[in-house]
């Protein structure tokens, strides 16, 4: 992305330069297209009269300072900022690379996600489509989806639409029991109040982001919504709730049923049982 | 513990309120958002519950098999503290069932005998008002993938409930004179095999005793984990886990498979 002129001074091969210089521009016809789709995927697409055109990523690292994750109570404000503010921004990039190269979406988006003691590092990878023969669209119409090619297809066979990524983080303290407690209830089974209510503070927080963040798409639904939680291996006090997934929307006045057919496979099946893992 | 039935914490009442206004989330993938489309249910939102729990100690006798009740009362607590508040939040948002649950428990190195059991699925609603929930008036729970909550439905059954039953055993250690004696030779370990036995169908009658009490006329789906968590090799947990159903209709409205031949490898 650092522009073709430093490549050109190296003594690369004609086909390899030719390549790092489509990188840069708009797909022109017979240029080369990357993309991690699968060749059935990417039948899929061209069945809906979409093509692929480039592989397209944003990342971003937002730092967390130090100390933050060991005392206090309440939400752990500033790591919940850093992981919102690494997705928006590892997302505007996304949106930047794939507008640059004429795509009017993202699909098949793989989010790798860190969230350590010092920083939030969030990286985003996926294949940018448009309609064939579709002209380039402002950068922030382009939508960028988790759903696979084939997802995207089947969703809009259905009538409905990917609009975006809907995300929410949230990261909060637990009250530490005092020591006479925790003596107490060593033997005893009990539920841990204050991780439950930590945990649940962190959900409602992190969901209701996500759902800000979907209307503010204009979706009617999130589908395919991934949940990372728990409690922080990191911090002993601290427990942290993400959730992200595809923000839809209905397009025409009616969701279309798509009549499944029930099917054997005549495949081989795997072999199950094989005798020489037995010990 | 089930009789608390307002033990959501404050905040649940905001995104639930949010949720009514029309916007859906759900964990969902599309094949089974279209597939629950297709029968007539339509999203509502992801409803979670969960619960971190302590559980207690309790000695094991070396080379005694025995049941460890109260682990097991443990299990089954924090698990039932779990599915109660995820049901609450779908009751709460009007739903007639939860579908596609996961039960889960994850151990943290920092917290010593500390787990937390969480349930999560997505509630659902059927578009022609009818309401479908289960004969205690609670919305129905199931574990049933998307793909098989329409299959199951085809052939004219219908979830009441997601049931279960759990045993935590201790199986005894063998002397050093019957594993002295049974060294170089093939023979069956009739201890360990009835102590397995025995837990096993703990398990499993205590979740056909689940389903009985919703009128059940079947369980399908049905998982038989096993599991050490963290109380060594001796000690194991038999959690068994399905989806009660009911017969609601005689219509069979699934075709005929169809055979195909995959050209994929």
């Amino acid at each position: 992305m650092t522009g073709a002129g430093d490549e050109t001074a190296l003594n690369l091969p004609a086909e390899l330069r030719r390549a790092v210089a489509s990188l840069g521009g708009p797909a022109a016809a017979g240029a080369v297209t990357t993309s991690d789709l699968s060749i059935d995927e990417e039948l899929n697409l061209h069945s809906l009269g979409w093509e692929p055109l480039e592989l397209v990523s944003g990342y971003s690292v937002f730092s967390v300072a130090p100390g933050y994750w060991s005392w206090g109570q309440g939400e752990i404000a500033s790591a919940s900022a850093a992981h919102d503010g690494a997705f928006r921004h590892a997302i505007a990039r996304m949106h930047r690379d794939a507008a640059a190269v004429g795509a009017h979406g993202v699909v098949g988006v793989h989010v790798e996600r860190v969230v350590a003691s010092s920083h939030v590092e969030i990286s985003l990878l996926g294949t940018a489509v448009r309609p064939v023969g579709t002209r380039a669209i402002p950068a922030d119409q382009v939508f960028v989806s988790d759903l696979s090619a084939r997802d995207f297809t089947l969703l809009r066979t259905a009538g409905w639409e990917p609009l975006g990524l809907a995300v929410g983080a949230s990261f909060v303290f637990a009250p530490r029991r005092r020591v006479g407690t925790v003596l107490q209830q060593q033997s005893q089974n009990v539920e841990l109040t204050n991780f439950t209510e930590a945990i649940y503070a962190a959900r409602e927080s992190a969901m209701e982001r996500m759902q800000k963040s979907a209307l503010a798409l204009k979706g009617t639904g999130v589908v395919d919504v991934k949940v990372v939680e728990g409690p922080m291996s990191f911090a002993s006090h601290a427990v942290g709730f993400a959730a992200w997934g595809t923000v839809v929307r209905m397009v025409g006045d009616a969701h279309q049923l798509i009549h499944p057919r029930a099917v054997v496979s005549l495949n081989d099946l795997d072999v199950a049982f094989d005798a020489r893992k037995l010990e | 513990m089930s009789n608390d039935t307002s033990d959501l914490p404050q905040a649940t009442g905001r995104r639930l309120e949010e949720l009514e206004k029309g916007l859906f989330t759900s964990d969902l993938s599309v094949n089974e958002f279209l597939l629950i489309k297709e029968v007539g249910f339509h999203p509502l939102g992801l409803v979670m519950g969960s619960s971190i729990y302590h559980t207690g100690i309790q000695t094991r006798k070396w080379s005694q098999s025995q049941e460890l009740t109260k682990l097991t009362e443990a299990m089954y607590n924090a698990r039932e503290l779990a599915m109660t508040r995820m049901e609450e939040e779908a009751a709460q948002l009007g739903a007639d069932g939860v579908v596609g649950v996961r039960l889960d428990v994850n151990y943290y190195e920092w917290g010593k005998d500390a787990a937390e059991f969480i349930a999560v699925g997505t509630a659902v609603k059927a578009e022609d008002g009818v309401s479908r929930r289960n004969k205690l008036g609670k919305p129905f729970t199931s574990d049933l993938s998307g793909q098989d909550f329409w299959t199951l439905v085809q052939t004219g059954y219908f979830p009441q409930g997601l049931v279960m039953g759990t045993c935590v055993y201790h199986i005894a250690h063998r002397g050093l004179g019957q594993t002295l004696g049974s060294a170089g030779q093939n023979v069956e370990l009739p201890n360990f095999t009835q102590a397995l036995y025995e837990a096993r169908e703990l398990a499993m009658t205590r979740m056909q005793d689940e389903a009985t009490a919703l009128d059940a006329t079947g369980i399908v789906g049905v998982r038989l984990e096993e599991k050490s968590h963290q109380w060594g090799s001796h000690t194991i947990e038999f959690l068994s886990l399905g989806t009660a159903v009911v017969k609601a209709s005689d219509v069979v409205s699934l075709d005929r498979p169809l055979t195909i031949v995959s050209l994929d490898n």
